[in-house]
């Protein structure tokens, strides 16, 4: 009776024989941020995490960030769904009193629990510091954690040259998360919302980091004056632009001086476009916004066959007698001539067409992008005509890709010839985009043709579910601030693996400072809360901006100024 | 797991199983068995086997001269007490088997082999109750006993494990020992929710 039974090992210690477990050993307080444990899932469909009983429900946001330590690997997952699940279906019909405190303590997190889905978006492994994208998933009952700042860090990377802080995860405010500009501005960039969501600060603080590391040259088509000079915050105070933030750096443009001056800012070139200088490619993009039939378009071409460049301004001014001898010359209907005569009418009450431009304002402004300053063109009270919008951004973007094109080819691939990046920025771009015109208008090109030609978009938009599918799978980096619309949340989803679990997440943002980053210039989606507009910004971007001015000066030719840094 | 001298003897084993056994006793010693008393039993040093369980029956078999007794009349206290102390049948407890203490260690399964008749049956001190109840894998198998009152025999043994532990940690025991059972009986609801209200402090 005394030897000892060999099945039992010669161990004296309790634990060997009951190995802790969730039930009998409550976690000591302060272990760590542990959340639960992985019990299923798949690769495609994400993670289901069953949460430790101390993990509270209520503090499990969609959009955070977890990481599920594997064996060799810490994965990095963002929290898709929270649901509340039960061992037994049964206690749904006959719940217990949780007013009584024992059984609360008892129930939760055993007979009734919570649990969390999550999307696994990056592995890094073990001794390694490079995130890589998921091709699998952890095994069984893998711990999973809140991830730390230090997750955090490995992810994103550190603040530099080609990084730049834009917000902190939620929930994560003591750190930070870098775009990666140089990628950013590579590919087309999309900023989403609906309206009230605070695009238009997220674009400035994007373009702020763009025109500070010099990541890209950028030209904006500025419909409500939000980001050359000073705007009014909804919150009272006043916010800088960029021009104020980076003095030189930045020229404004204008088509409306008035407005322009009435808001005491200031501008450095008035912007006028001559009727000469419109082609009927340039009506042909108006068609929805100016109600044309296509009668009216080929009306147009004919029109600008017959009488060459001024014909706008003929077809305006004709009068009946040149009209009648215009009969006889085309093969279109009378009508639609008219019925566009009717319509370029319109074209006079804006200031800044005229018969004749004194100066090329396309070639005044490649002219400045080409000695790497940023341009702003403000559109004053011309902004709320819609037409005019579209006719100026459409007209000078297309001469300035038009010279791109030149020059890129010219270059032969040697870099140091190329022009420089230039990001376009373009609002209300459903308008531009849609899948009506976007294979004819300029900004379908360039959104399709990518950085071929070292130009992309920058497109901010409400209604992302107008643009043409082809020109938004082509977006590389997509930013998202609260959408609610269903239609509009798939079309921003389009081409993003994954993106079943992240409808949930960009239907629940906050209205305000929140946005989720997809794509090419973050190694995952991230919800971020997005840093404030405020002094301490202008501080970090002006400081920099200061820093850069020597290289400025250099001139286009210097090859060194056109190398992206 | 050295008992103090103090430990009452509840009595002697009768019969034994590995599931569990009865032990024998006279009846003026019925004050210190309980309904869910943890006991074990102490075999001599050689056997280095003691049995623990808990009690979940104690029962009073009549005897030839009590089924007489009852039909006589006027009987006197003297009697009466005479037949309670010298009874030709002993009073039995049952206990069922929920572990075993071997070479020093505590093993919450059943024993090996069952005690042997005779061997003295202690009640466990409040320190051996407190040791061997810091694991709970036992409950299973009290839940799992047949012929065992099991949810009212849990409700006792949880008390009895809680009133062996300091007044701060009962609570937080006996929420344990819920958790637990709310997982060992996620399938039975009813009967979960009866013994939460049993066992639930006051």
């Amino acid at each position: 009776m005394t030897t000892r039974d060999p099945l039992f090992p010669e161990t004296d210690s309790l634990d060997d024989w009951f190995p802790r477990g969730a039930h009998s050993t409550p976690a000591a307080p302060g272990a760590g941020q542990r959340l639960g444990v992985v019990v299923g899932g798949s690769l495609s469909r994400g993670l289901d995490i069953k949460l430790d009983p101390q993990a509270t429900i209520e503090d499990l946001a969609v959009g955070r960030y977890v990481v599920v330590r594997g064996r060799s690997k810490r994965f990095f997952c963002m929290i898709t769904d929270v649901l509340l699940d039960a061992t037994n279906p049964a206690i749904r019909s006959d719940p217990p009193d949780l007013g009584d405190a024992f059984l609360r303590d008892v129930y939760s997190g055993t007979a009734a629990f919570g649990t969390v889905h999550v999307a696994p978006m990056l592995s890094i492994d073990e001794g390694s510091d490079e995130p890589k994208p998921v091709r699998t998933i952890p095994s069984h009952f893998t711990a999973v954690e809140i991830a730390s700042a230090q997750d955090v860090d490995d992810v994103f990377g550190q603040e530099d040259a080609t990084h730049f802080h834009v917000g902190a995860p939620l929930e994560l405010e003591d750190t930070r998360v870098h775009l990666d500009l140089r990628r950013l501005v590579e590919r087309s960039v999309g900023i989403f919302g609906k309206s009230g969501t605070g695009k238009s600060f997220l674009t400035r603080i994007l373009l702020a980091g763009v025109i500070k590391n010099d990541a890209a040259v950028t030209l904006i088509f500025d419909m409500h004056n939000d980001y050359g000079w000073a705007v009014k915050t909804e919150d009272g105070p006043q916010a800088k632009g960029l021009k104020q933030l980076f003095g030189g750096r930045v020229v404004i443009f204008t088509l409306d001086d008035e407005a322009t001056r009435r808001r005491g800012a200031s501008y450095d070139h008035e912007v006028t476009i001559g009727y000469d200088e419109i082609e009927p490619e340039d009506l042909a993009m108006l068609k929805t916004t100016l109600d044309l039939s296509d009668a009216m378009i080929d009306a147009a071409y004919e029109l600008h066959k017959v009488w060459g460049r001024g014909w706008i301004g003929q077809l305006i001014n004709a009068d009946a007698e040149a009209l009648e001898a215009l009969k006889a010359q085309l093969a279109a209907s009378f009508v639609s001539v008219l019925a566009l005569k009717r319509r370029v009418q319109r074209f006079e009450r804006y200031g800044f067409l005229k018969p004749h431009a004194a100066e090329d304002s396309a070639r005044r402004i490649l002219e400045y992008i080409e000695s790497r300053k940023n341009v702003v063109l403000e559109f004053g009270r011309y902004g709320n005509a819609l037409d005019a919008y579209i006719l100026v951004a459409n007209y000078l973007t297309r001469r300035i890709h038009q010279m791109y094109v030149e020059r890129v080819e010219k270059a032969l691939g040697d870099t140091a010839l190329e022009p420089p990046q230039l990001l376009i920025t373009i609002e209300e771009a459903h308008k531009f985009l849609d899948p009506q015109i976007a294979r004819q208008t300029i900004f379908g090109t360039i959104a399709r043709e990518l950085r071929k030609y070292n130009v992309t978009l920058l497109i901010v938009d409400q209604r992302p579910s107008g643009i043409d599918e082809e020109v938004m799978s082509q977006i590389g980096t997509r930013v998202t601030a609260l959408l609610d619309n269903e239609r509009d949340i798939a079309a921003v989803l389009t081409g993003v693996s994954g993106a079943g679990g992240l409808r949930e997440v960009i239907a629940r943002l906050d209205t305000r400072q929140q946005a989720l980053i997809m794509g090419h210039a973050v190694p995952m989606p991230v919800v971020v809360k997005t840093r404030t507009y405020d002094t301490e910004f202008y501080a970090s971007v002006s400081s920099a901006s200061t820093q850069d001015a020597p290289k400025l000066s250099v001139t286009p030719s210097d090859p060194e100024s056109r190398r992206l840094r | 797991m050295a008992e103090t001298e103090q430990t009452p003897i509840v009595g002697q084993v009768l019969r034994a199983s590995t599931v569990g056994f009865v032990c024998g006793t006279r009846s003026q010693q019925i004050e210190h068995p309980a309904f869910g008393a943890f006991v074990r039993t102490r075999q001599d040093s050689a056997a280095d086997l003691d049995v623990i369980g808990v009690i979940h029956a104690i029962s009073i078999d009549d005897d030839p001269l009590v089924r007489q007794m009852i039909l006589a009349n006027n009987m006197t206290q003297a009697t009466i007490r005479d037949q309670r102390e010298n009874r030709l049948v002993p009073l039995e407890i049952s206990v069922l088997n929920v572990g075993y203490i071997q070479g020093g260690r505590i093993y919450q399964t059943l024993p090996p082999r069952p005690p042997l008749s005779l061997d003295p049956v202690l009640l466990c001190d409040a320190p051996t109750v407190a040791r061997f109840t810091a694991r709970l894998d036992f409950l299973r198998l009290v839940l799992n006993a047949s012929d065992v009152p099991t949810e009212q025999l849990l409700a006792a043994v949880l008390k009895f494990a809680a009133a062996a532990r300091p007044d701060a940690e009962r609570r937080a025991f006996l929420v344990e020992a819920g958790r637990l059972l709310a997982g060992l009986l996620s399938q039975d609801l009813p009967r979960l929710q009866h013994l939460l209200q049993l066992i639930r402090p006051a």
